[in-house]
């Protein structure tokens, strides 16, 4: 009789830890389960940013703060340097709280044809204007690799003999943003 | 287990398992539970977030009135909120599905997503599992941006006799592109009220109905039940009828803020300009008086100034032999 109790007590305790390790082996694997469901998660939103940051940098040279509007006739997919310069100035309304007005963290222009000789990086500032060849409205501390560019007609008043015209010249828009890592 | 007294007695190994048990189901369950609410919140901030990314397109405006259509897999509720504590503002957009006949919200907050230069206007919140955006630019005069109407397949909106150009654009919007097989079900125009579906939304340019449109040559506003706002340009009258009273207003003051900011990057310009090439706007008093009214904007009822002198400040940028935009 005191056998048969010791014996169904040993098969108790084997259930209990049987319990125990099918549980930590279950908990395991639930966990291996959850790492990889939320770096799907985050593939997803990069994935999301990285569509909106494509269509960003087709879609911001038409944007009002870039746009040259009507100013240069019959210009598309053209970005008003003049007014870009102005903004430059102005950068600082269009952050807040970390984030920017158009969700990127970083915003490049830059003129790829005619080439300045010697080629040499000068940003662009009031004094140079326009013998530089960038302009960096928006340098993200955090921004992270990934960017998207798109090729644009740069635009801007000139004096040429005596008179007002419109200049315009090739040149690329850059866009970077974040990556959900 | 009974002992000799008749007592139920426990052996450790007994206790153990059962306590052991009851943990493991209780975090088993828990887990389930988290999880489950994980993928809920996970569906919603992507749903949300997607909504965001579609409205891309709409904002590029390559075109006048552009429209599409989305479907998404389960009813879903969209709820449009807008804060203007900042110069540009938040659009802010968070949804709510329907998964096993319980909407997601019910178990916890909304996840939301904003976006500092959208500006969607519609019912809150809209319900439905297809919906129709279209949007339209806002210039005043030049574009400040472009404003985005979603309104979901199941809300029904009924025009009534409307002005020519008004009936001209409804078309338009309901006939054209890849609509054209299957136009926008949620759209009619009439002559009479009696023509309109039952449950359907009536706006009328005259006589009684659910939002009365007044187009006067001066402050035309839109009446619902006792609210009115005033609007000036077809996009702030679409945006009048498709969102409530204080949205309206909210998304008013973002779009004034936005304007306002466009306007001192142009008088930097015309002044930039003027010192550069010689290039003279003629501007910079009409710059001047403008970022004065709109510094005063307080709600839609002082629209009517800043429409009325941006309709000049057009003209002298068309005539000028500067032009800025």
């Amino acid at each position: 009789m005191k056998t048969t109790n010791k014996k169904a007590q040993m098969k108790i305790q084997q259930m209990s830890f049987m319990i125990v390790a099918v549980f930590l082996f279950l908990s395991m694997v639930g966990m291996v389960v959850l790492t990889l469901k939320l770096s799907e998660t985050r593939s997803d939103a990069t994935k999301l940013q990285e569509q909106n940051a494509m269509l960003l940098a087709s879609k911001i040279a038409n944007s009002p703060e870039f746009s040259c509007e009507n100013a240069y006739y019959g210009e598309s997919d053209c970005i008003d340097l003049d007014k870009v310069l102005i903004l430059k100035n102005n950068i600082a309304k269009y952050t807040w709280k970390g984030s920017n007005f158009w969700g990127v963290t970083n915003i490049e222009i830059r003129k790829i044809y005619p080439a300045t000789t010697p080629y040499h990086e000068i940003e662009c500032t009031y004094t140079n204007y326009p013998n530089c060849n960038y302009i960096k409205l928006i340098n993200s501390p955090d921004a992270t690799g990934i960017g998207k560019s798109n090729y644009v007609a740069l635009c801007r008043k000139e004096r040429y003999n005596g008179e007002t015209v419109d200049k315009c010249e090739m040149g690329e828009i850059i866009l970077s943003y974040k990556t959900y890592t | 287990m009974k002992n000799k007294k008749g007592a139920i007695e426990f052996s450790f190994a007994w206790i153990f398992a059962i306590i052991a048990g009851m943990f493991i189901l209780f975090l088993a369950i828990y887990g389930v539970i988290k999880f489950i609410h994980l993928q809920k919140t996970e569906i919603d901030a992507e749903t949300a977030k997607g909504i965001g990314v579609l409205t891309n397109p709409f904002e590029a405006g390559f075109e006048s009135s552009t429209r599409d259509r989305i479907t998404l897999p389960t009813l879903t509720r969209i709820y449009l909120d807008c804060d203007n504590g900042s110069i540009f503002g938040r659009q802010i957009i968070s949804t709510s599905e329907k998964l096993s006949n319980r909407w997601s919200e019910e178990d916890g907050r909304l996840t939301e997503v904003s976006f500092q230069n959208r500006y969607i206007f519609g019912k809150n919140p809209v319900e439905g599992k297809s919906f129709y955006m279209f949007s339209k630019p806002f210039e005043m005069p030049f574009k400040v941006g472009d404003l985005i109407y979603l309104t979901s397949t199941e809300d029904k909106y009924c025009f009534i006799d409307p002005p020519k150009s008004i009936e001209d654009e409804l078309e338009d919007i309901i006939y054209t592109g890849e609509e054209e097989t299957s136009p926008y079900e949620n759209f009619f125009i009439v002559d009479r009220r009696t023509e309109c579906p039952s449950e359907s939304t009536t706006i009328c340019f005259s006589g009684n109905c659910d939002v009365y449109i007044s187009t006067t040559l001066q402050r035309n506003y839109v009446q619902k039940g006792s609210r009115r706002v005033y609007y000036e340009g077809d996009a702030l009258m679409y945006a009048a009828i498709f969102s409530d009273y204080e949205y309206y207003e909210c998304q008013l003051d973002r779009l004034m803020n936005r304007t306002e900011q466009l306007f001192e990057v142009y008088n930097g310009k015309s002044k930039f300009v003027f010192y550069q090439s010689g290039c003279d706007s003629g501007l910079d008093f009409e710059f001047s008086e403008m970022l004065a009214l709109i510094k005063g904007f307080q709600d839609s009822r002082d629209i009517y100034p800043i429409y009325d002198l941006s309709d000049i400040i057009e003209l002298k940028n068309k005539q000028g032999e500067c032009r800025l935009w």
